[in-house]
Parts: C-alpha cells; sequence; structure tokens
C-alpha cells in the first residue's frame, strides 16, 4: 500500500500549483516555527510514570510551572488514576495546559481542492453485501436506565419517524423500504434483483428523554407499549417493476418530431398523460421522507426550508447532478447547505431502486419540485 | 407523412403556451415528515505517509471516529463491512463501494511526519451518494505528541460540514476528581479532554474544592476552595497552576463564581450573616460590586453571553426559582414557574438556552428552557443530576449525576439538548462539577 | 496530615466511638484552627472540648429547608452558651450543613443561614462575637452516608467545634 499511497499523493500534489506549494509550504513553516518553533528547541521532559512521592503543594505548583513546555505525554488513554488517600500530587500525566499541539494550523487551500473526478464506475455487482453495516442495537447509551422495566415502555428507539417500526427480525437486512424477499429462480428477466428481505429500522415517533421516559413510566399497568402498527407493509412490485422502457416506435417518432419542431436534441413530451392522483403524488412524498434523515442537522439546520428540483429518468430514477436548491428560507444562510445536502442525500437514496411513479404520467413528473420542511422535525 | 403531421401537432401544441406551460411545470410536493437518525460514515484508516506515521494514521482515525459517534448523530460502519480499502489519499474514491454499505459520508487522510519531525494530517469529507467532497481538503500540522488534538480538529471540522453546528471536541473539560468514601470524600481540581483524555491534576486534595469555571479564554479557572478554612474563590493559571485567592472579607465566605465574557469581571456569592447575595469584582483590582440586597439566598450566577444580563437562583418566593437581571444588578424577573426547586442555571453560549438543574418529586433532572423561561423540557432524570455545563457550541451539555445510598458516588453525564444520547463520560475517579472549556484554537 | 494524625491518634487512645465521626476533621480542614481540640482532657472533665461535645451536645439539627432552632436546639444551645460563658479560653467555629437533597451552591448557602442562626442564638445569650465564627460545609460533609431521612435528619446540623483560643 505504501507504494499505492505515494504514488496517489505524488498526482494529487501536481495538480496544485507550483507557486502555491512554495508559497504554502513556506507559510506553514514560519507559523509552525512561530508556534512551535520553543517546542522544538528543548528536549522533552522524560516522563515519570506514577512516582508517588510526599511533596508540599508548593512544591507541586512549583514543578508544574516548570514543566509547561513540552508534553511528552503521548500515552493519553488511561491516566494513572490519582492514589485514594495520598494527598500527593499525580505527577503522570502532565499538567501544563499549555496547548500541546498549540493552533495546529488551518491551511485552507493546502491540499488540492478539486474533488478527484470520478467516473461513474459500474454499479457493484448486485451483490447485496450480507454484513448488514447497521443492525447494533442502540448500544450509544451507557446504561443505567433508572428502574424502569424496559418491556412496558416505549423504548427511545435510535431513529425517529413518522410512524414506529417494530424491531425487525434479526436476520433482516435493515434498508429504507421494507422489502419481500423475491424467489431467485422466478425468471431470468430478474437480472439485479435477487432481493435479500430487508426492513426498515426500528424506529419510534418522538424523542423520548430519560426524564419524559420516568415520567410515563411505571403510573398505570396499561403502560400501553405504543405504536403496534404493523411494521411492514410489503412494497409490492420490487422485482416486476424493471420496466425495461423500451420506446415505441409512435413514441420515438413523437420525439423525433417535437425534436425537430424545438431544433434541440431534446426529448420532449409524448403525451402527457393526465395529472397524477393524489395517492401518486403521496407515493413520491412518502417515497422520498424514508430517506429524509435530519438527525444529524445543527438545530439551525432544522430551521431552514429548502425547496430542491431535479429531474428524473424515465424509470423514476433522480438525476444526481441535476439535483440543485431552488431556494431556502428560515435559519442562517450556512446552514441552508447542510439541509440542502441532507434533501438531496434523500432524493438520491430512495430513488436508487426508481420511485413508485405512474411511467405513462412520464411528463407530469419528468421535472420534480419539493420543498423540504422541517417544522414538524424539530424538538418541541 | 405520419411525421409532419406529429410535427405539425408539437409545434401547435408548443404554441399553445397555456398547456404546454403546464406540462412544464414541475412536479410540486412537500415534504414534512422525515427520519431522525444516525447518519452512518465511514472514517477507513488515514493513509500513512510512512512507517513512521502508520500508528498516528490509524490513531487519528479511531479518535475522529469516536467523536463523531459520540455526538450520537453519526454512527460508524465498521470496517469490515468496507468493500473497499482507501489505500490513496488523493485517487478517486470508488463512491459505488461505500453507497453499497450506506456510507452516507466518507472522511479520508493523509498523516505524515515531515523532515522537522511535524506531524501532518490532511483529510477530505465526501458526501457519498452525491458523489462529491463536501467543501474543501484542509491540512493541520502540529507536534505529534499533539495528534489527539489535530484528530478533534479533523472530527470538529468533518461535524460541522455535515451538521451546520459548530465545532466543541478540540475543547478540556475542569471538573473535580472524587475519591473516598462519601462522609470523607477528598477531592480535587483536574482537566481534561472533553472525552475523558489527558487527565491530569490542578490541585492536592488537602482541602475541599468545588465548581471550577473556565474563564472565556480558557486560560484561568475560578473555584471555590476551603484551603482557608472558609470557603473563598481562587483563581488558578491552568498553564502553571500558579493559583492566588480572590479579595475577601473575614466573617464573609464567597462561592459559586463565574467570569462575565470580559474575562475580569467575576460574578460570585458572598455569604455575610448567614444572607447570601450576589456580587461582582473586578479580578485585577478586586473591586467590588453588590448586585443584590435581600434578606434570601440568591447564588450560582451566570452571565449572557453578550454580558448584559446574569440569571442566577433566589429563594425569594419561597422556594429556589431562577431570575434574569441586568448585570449590573437592580429588579430581577422571575423565569421559572414550573412545579419543583430549579437551580444552577447556566447561559448556554449561544445565548438561545438555559440550561438548570430541577428537582422534583425527589428526583433530579437537567433541563433547558428558553432565557425567557418558556419551552421548558427535562433532559435526564435520576437520583441526583445537577450542576449542567454547555459545550462550546451550545449543543451538548454535561452534568454531574450522583448515586444514591452509603456507596453513593459521582460520575460526569453528557446528553444532547434534544435530550438524546445520554452518556457517561469516562473518568478514573469520581467525578463532579463538569466545566466545559471554550473550544481551542 | 499531621495534625489530622495527632487528632486521630487522639481519638483512638480515648477509644471514642464518635472518632469516626467526620467534623473532627472539619475542624482542621485546611487551615488548622482546632488543633488538638480534643486532644486533651476527659468527658468527665466539664471543662474539656470533649465534655462540650458529649455532654453538653455540639450539635443542632434542622428541618427540611429550615434554619429555624427548635425547641430542643434551643436548649442544647443554652447549654453551649452557659459553657463558652464559662470557659473562656476556647473559641467556637459553628459549622452549617445540610442534606444531599439540593444543589452543591443552594446547600452551602442554606448551610450559611443555619450556622448564622446558632451564632445569633448564642449571640443573643451573650457569648461574645468575636469568640465564634461561622462556616457552611453545604452537602459536602455528610455525618451520615445513607440516602434516606433517617440519615438526612442527622445531616441537616450545625456543629460547634470549640477549641483553645491560642496564647498569643
Amino acid at each position: 500500500m505504501g507504494k499505492a499511497a505515494e504514488a496517489g499523493r505524488t498526482r494529487g500534489l501536481d495538480r496544485v500549483n507550483t507557486g502555491q506549494i512554495i508559497s504554502g509550504v513556506g507559510h506553514l513553516g514560519l507559523i509552525a516555527f512561530a508556534l512551535f518553533g520553543g517546542a522544538f528547541q528543548s528536549e522533552p521532559l522524560p516522563m515519570e510514570v506514577s512516582e508517588v512521592t510526599a511533596i508540599s503543594s508548593e512544591d507541586f505548583a512549583l514543578l508544574m510551572a516548570q514543566t509547561q513546555a513540552p508534553d511528552a505525554v503521548a500515552n493519553v488513554d488511561t491516566p494513572e488514576p490519582p492514589e485514594a488517600g495520598e494527598a500527593v500530587p499525580d505527577l503522570t500525566s502532565d499538567t501544563d495546559e499549555t496547548p500541546v499541539v498549540a493552533q495546529p494550523e488551518v491551511a485552507e487551500p493546502d491540499v488540492p481542492d478539486e474533488a478527484p473526478d470520478v467516473a461513474e464506475l459500474a454499479p457493484p455487482e448486485a451483490e447485496v453485501t450480507d454484513e448488514a453495516p447497521v443492525l447494533q442495537p442502540p448500544s450509544e447509551e451507557v446504561a443505567v436506565l433508572p428502574e424502569i422495566n424496559p418491556e412496558s415502555q416505549p423504548r427511545p428507539a435510535d431513529v425517529i419517524a413518522p410512524e414506529a417500526v417494530e424491531a425487525p427480525e434479526p436476520d433482516v437486512r435493515i434498508d429504507d423500504v421494507d422489502q419481500q424477499e423475491t424467489q431467485p429462480d422466478e425468471a431470468e428477466t430478474v437480472v439485479e434483483d435477487e432481493q435479500e428481505e430487508t426492513a426498515r429500522q426500528e424506529t419510534t415517533t418522538e424523542i423520548v428523554t430519560e426524564a419524559e421516559e420516568e415520567e410515563d413510566a411505571p403510573i398505570a399497568p396499561t403502560a400501553s407499549v405504543r405504536p403496534v402498527a404493523r411494521p411492514s407493509r410489503p412494497v409490492e412490485e420490487p422485482a416486476e417493476e424493471v420496466v425495461q422502457d423500451v420506446p415505441s416506435t409512435e413514441n420515438s417518432s413523437v420525439e423525433d418530431a417535437l425534436a425537430e419542431a424545438l431544433g434541440t436534441t431534446q426529448t420532449e413530451t409524448r403525451p402527457a398523460g393526465p395529472p397524477l392522483t393524489a395517492g401518486e403524488k403521496d407515493a413520491l412524498r412518502l417515497g422520498v421522507q424514508q430517506c429524509w434523515n435530519v438527525g444529524s442537522l445543527s438545530t439551525d439546520a432544522l430551521q431552514t426550508i429548502v425547496v430542491v428540483a431535479f429531474q428524473m429518468t424515465e424509470d423514476a430514477k433522480p438525476v444526481a447532478n441535476s439535483i440543485r436548491m431552488v431556494s431556502s428560507s428560515g435559519g442562517s444562510s450556512s446552514s441552508a447547505q447542510q439541509a440542502f445536502d441532507a434533501a438531496r442525500r434523500a432524493i438520491i437514496r430512495c430513488g436508487a431502486r426508481g420511485y413508485d411513479l405512474p411511467a405513462e404520467k412520464y411528463d407530469q413528473w419528468r421535472e420534480v419540485e419539493i420543498t423540504f420542511n422541517p417544522e414538524n422535525m424539530r424538538i418541541k | 407523412m405520419m411525421k409532419h403531421v406529429l410535427t405539425l401537432l408539437a409545434a401547435f401544441l408548443i404554441g399553445a403556451t397555456p398547456v404546454a406551460a403546464q406540462d412544464s411545470q414541475p412536479l410540486k410536493i412537500i415534504v414534512d415528515q422525515g427520519v431522525i437518525e444516525p447518519l452512518p460514515f465511514a472514517v477507513p484508516d488515514f493513509v500513512a505517509g510512512s512507517s513512521a506515521s502508520a500508528e498516528y494514521a490509524r490513531n487519528i482515525a479511531r479518535v475522529v471516529s469516536a467523536d463523531l459517534s459520540g455526538t450520537g448523530l453519526f454512527r460508524e460502519i465498521p470496517s469490515n463491512a468496507y468493500i473497499s480499502q482507501i489505500t490513496s489519499f488523493s485517487s478517486p474514491v470508488q463512491f459505488a463501494d461505500w453507497k453499497a454499505i450506506n456510507a452516507e459520508a466518507l472522511v479520508t487522510g493523509f498523516v505524515n511526519v515531515d523532515a522537522s519531525g511535524k506531524l501532518v494530517v490532511q483529510f477530505r469529507v465526501y458526501d457519498v451518494f452525491a458523489g462529491q467532497e463536501m467543501s474543501q481538503g484542509l491540512q493541520f500540522v502540529g507536534t505529534p505528541d499533539g495528534w489527539r488534538r489535530m484528530a478533534h480538529k479533523v472530527a470538529d471540522e468533518v461535524y460541522k460540514r455535515i451538521t451546520g453546528e459548530g465545532a466543541y471536541f478540540d475543547s478540556r473539560v475542569v471538573f473535580v476528581s472524587e475519591t473516598g468514601p462519601k462522609n470523607q470524600r477528598e477531592k480535587r481540581l483536574a482537566i481534561m479532554d472533553y472525552d475523558g483524555a489527558n487527565v491530569s491534576y490542578l490541585t492536592d486534595s488537602s482541602s475541599i474544592v468545588l465548581a471550577p469555571r473556565f474563564s472565556p479564554s480558557g486560560s484561568q479557572v475560578l473555584y471555590t476552595s476551603y484551603e482557608s478554612g472558609f470557603p473563598r474563590i481562587n483563581v488558578l493559571d491552568v498553564s502553571n497552576v500558579a493559583r492566588r485567592a480572590l479579595e475577601g472579607q473575614d466573617g464573609t465566605m464567597s462561592f459559586a463564581p463565574r467570569f462575565a465574557p470580559d474575562g475580569r469581571t467575576v460574578v460570585y456569592s458572598l455569604t455575610r450573616g448567614g444572607n447570601t447575595d450576589l456580587y461582582t469584582m473586578d479580578i485585577n483590582t478586586g473591586a467590588s460590586q453588590r448586585l443584590t440586597n435581600a434578606p434570601s439566598i440568591e447564588t450560582a450566577p451566570s452571565f449572557s453571553p453578550d454580558g448584559s444580563q446574569i440569571v442566577f437562583e433566589s429563594d425569594r418566593s419561597g422556594t429556589p426559582q431562577l431570575y434574569v437581571m441586568s448585570s449590573g444588578g437592580g429588579e430581577a424577573t422571575r423565569i421559572s414557574f414550573g412545579k419543583g426547586r430549579y437551580g444552577t442555571p447556566v447561559w448556554s453560549p449561544r445565548g438561545d438556552y438555559i440550561a438548570f438543574t430541577k428537582q422534583s418529586k425527589g428526583r433530579f433532572h437537567i433541563g433547558v428552557m428558553r432565557t425567557n423561561g418558556s419551552e421548558e423540557r427535562l433532559l435526564t432524570a435520576s437520583f441526583l443530576d445537577e450542576g449542567p455545563t454547555w459545550a462550546p457550541n451550545g449543543r451538548v451539555i454535561m452534568f454531574t449525576r450522583e448515586t444514591a445510598g452509603a456507596s453513593g458516588a459521582s460520575s460526569l453525564w453528557s446528553v444532547d439538548i434534544t435530550g438524546r444520547n445520554l452518556r457517561q463520560v469516562a473518568t478514573n475517579t469520581g467525578a463532579s462539577d463538569p466545566a466545559w472549556s471554550p473550544l481551542q484554537n | 496530615m499531621n495534625i489530622l494524625s495527632k487528632t486521630m491518634i487522639a481519638c483512638v487512645g480515648l477509644a471514642l466511638a464518635a472518632c469516626t465521626q467526620p467534623e473532627y476533621l472539619q475542624g482542621v480542614d485546611g487551615n488548622g484552627a482546632g488543633s488538638g481540640a480534643y486532644g486533651s482532657g476527659s468527658a468527665q472533665d466539664p471543662t474539656s472540648p470533649l465534655y462540650f461535645q458529649q455532654t453538653v451536645g455540639d450539635r443542632v439539627l434542622f428541618a427540611v429547608d429550615q434554619s429555624t432552632i427548635s425547641p430542643e436546639g434551643a436548649a442544647t444551645l443554652d447549654g453551649q452558651a452557659q459553657w463558652l460563658m464559662t470557659n473562656t479560653a476556647y473559641s467556637a467555629i459553628i459549622e452549617g450543613h445540610a442534606d444531599e437533597q439540593g444543589t452543591r451552591e443552594y446547600n452551602l448557602a442554606l448551610g450559611a443561614r443555619r450556622a448564622n442562626a446558632v451564632q445569633e442564638y448564642l449571640l443573643s445569650k451573650g457569648v461574645a462575637g468575636n469568640r465564634m465564627k461561622v462556616v457552611s460545609y453545604g452537602k459536602e460533609r455528610p455525618l451520615e452516608v445513607c440516602s434516606d431521612e433517617a440519615c438526612y435528619n442527622k445531616n441537616r446540623r450545625a456543629v460547634t467545634v470549640v477549641s483553645a483560643i491560642p496564647n498569643s
């Protein structure tokens, strides 16, 4: 790997204008010298490990005053516990707080800044990983939820969603949609879709703080396990849905004609078909919202409404590079980017297999504009 | 022939603007429901520039990952799920491989020890599904023994880019380390990184120390010490642990100090003749000013970030409640009205919330409310939770939790202001009275 | 350290059960005041601090959140005042304490109220103000360590610690 790394790095650096490098390195050096020069002139003090000696607190202070410059301790994970009962300063870990690293230099454009171009490579071989990356239970809470019977409680699941989803069977992969296992041997037409069974991750419908949890805790024996909604509404048509949209001759001549009329090569209008029904619109809305994860957004970004527009392919997949922010409101200007990023991730992720939209009405949904309003997702 | 007709038809359709315009209208929908879950990310070990930097490359990636996961806003995808590895920092990322394991964010990095012995860390953050880098790559340079701080800086940058929230990992916490039985607790001041690493001690345990508080720059710590036999406020220089007692008068006790944003004014409680009121003092000149004058207890003052107001605790109504007044003193407005007793209010560094301790029905809670007292929300509940302190970005709160009984012990906990992600902060001894530093530079 | 061990040795020598009680240590905590307070005399000697502590009674208890002296407390304090008036070579530090049910800061202030209430009472009985000092430990030094009312009511206290006034 060393070689590859070296090679890759050299390539990367080559892209940077040489002048920038020289200037950057020079400046960095200068700044770094200014900041750390002192630290390098003196030898780091040898590290004393856990010497417990009786010294007065004055001596302790004095000693600390002397040790301040270079911080010699690299082993930071497990500082020695102080001896109980010993009124003796512990000399193990460095006391001096003089910023150890001191300001690591933030050199903005010092790294070649253009994102490496990425050719869209072939999709990952359709073999879905067996490793569910996700599955570990919400273990983040280091325990000790006081005296509450876990069974009678709506657990504060890791995931908050508009509807509660029960914990899936253990061997079901977590995905953004519920999906039934498909029969692999059905037909050879099904190319990519040897679908393993998936389920959406367990969710709850609201944030339950420890305090609230306690509130509703043992009061009534009926402490109802809250939402027992049927977890998985099977999504019906994953397999057959591979509409191999071969345009009919008629269609193509329409397109040709239209192209001619417009003088462009752009493919345009077939008969638009009737407008989408409310149900059809809902399907798209539901499809996107399953992936609209605002859990990692700042409180500010959660105040930000973004309107995002994009194009769809005929198989109802969003065109990634067509996704753009039309407008934003609320929040601060800086939060719009994160709000947009989250919206874009939602559109792409849940659209990866194509949205559930009627193909015959393509022209009704060729262009989509979605308003993402996090008002309901804020902490109340 | 057919084609011509169609051309005409098409031309007609286009000419008939109302219809055509309608057709080209995008489909508009509103999404106002979503999910709140940790964002899955991957931080493969950083690429090492040499064998000398291999360990740093690995350790820095681990700390970055721990920082992000620790927020509760992110969830790391374990490396055994990876389809492809990052072996070169500047080669194009195979987004498809990361999409396939549902990594929504990917952090790659390169670590090297340069000729002068300095540690150089470069990193990039990718939005995997968008197939784009989020903002630009960055580089940090520092001394190798400061690798942990550099890792925190990287994590801060990643966190900011994805969440839009301010940074907080590169920060420290001063607290009271506790050992010994409940009735003979030994207490000494200690300081550590926000994640519990790098602990060092600032005082010995020869006298009781309480409630340390950072100065706005993080270079000084105010705390209450019984060194004189009576509670007095000390100020301690973090860099060399030199300390001195603030001016005080015989026959009085002073405690509950906090700095004003100006870094030289200290607000605190002073008790004389059994009555506790609030005062400010200029830390350099020792000149003090009385802010309250009531027979009730006034304590636990905390400045608003702009320095114009002080929130504090008073039992003038009969039970301890929270009040806000101008930083020069004068009339105070009560802001807590729920059932129970309120204490230790702390103004958020963002200025939007006040965190507090609430005692109700024999339990203790950490909660937050708007600065006018509205939107009160309790985040925790236990036998004894108290003394909230804010992360520099105003998003996370750390506090003391003490367990009941003869073997009761104190520990530090943190919780997101949403009430999620409650977790214990690792400390080697019992620990109480945490105070979060500002972000280091 | 030194003072502490002296005290401990003295206590052990006298084989007093009360030695496990921490307020002995509090008197010496930090400033060394009270050095040798209980190192001499015996409980039978009415001029000894031990007599004061055990027979007169060195503490009064308080109701939750209160700092008013109860009738029992007043009786104890009458005895304390009398003893102090008789034994003028001693000064007193009055320590106020609270139970653990409250925040640290509030309990410090509450303990100060309690100590002050005792001081006021002793003043009213004629003990000179310059022989008394007050200090609050809030909830930092509980006497009993359980977490229920049986312990709490013993911890809500003010303790009068007497020590010989230095000759100088």
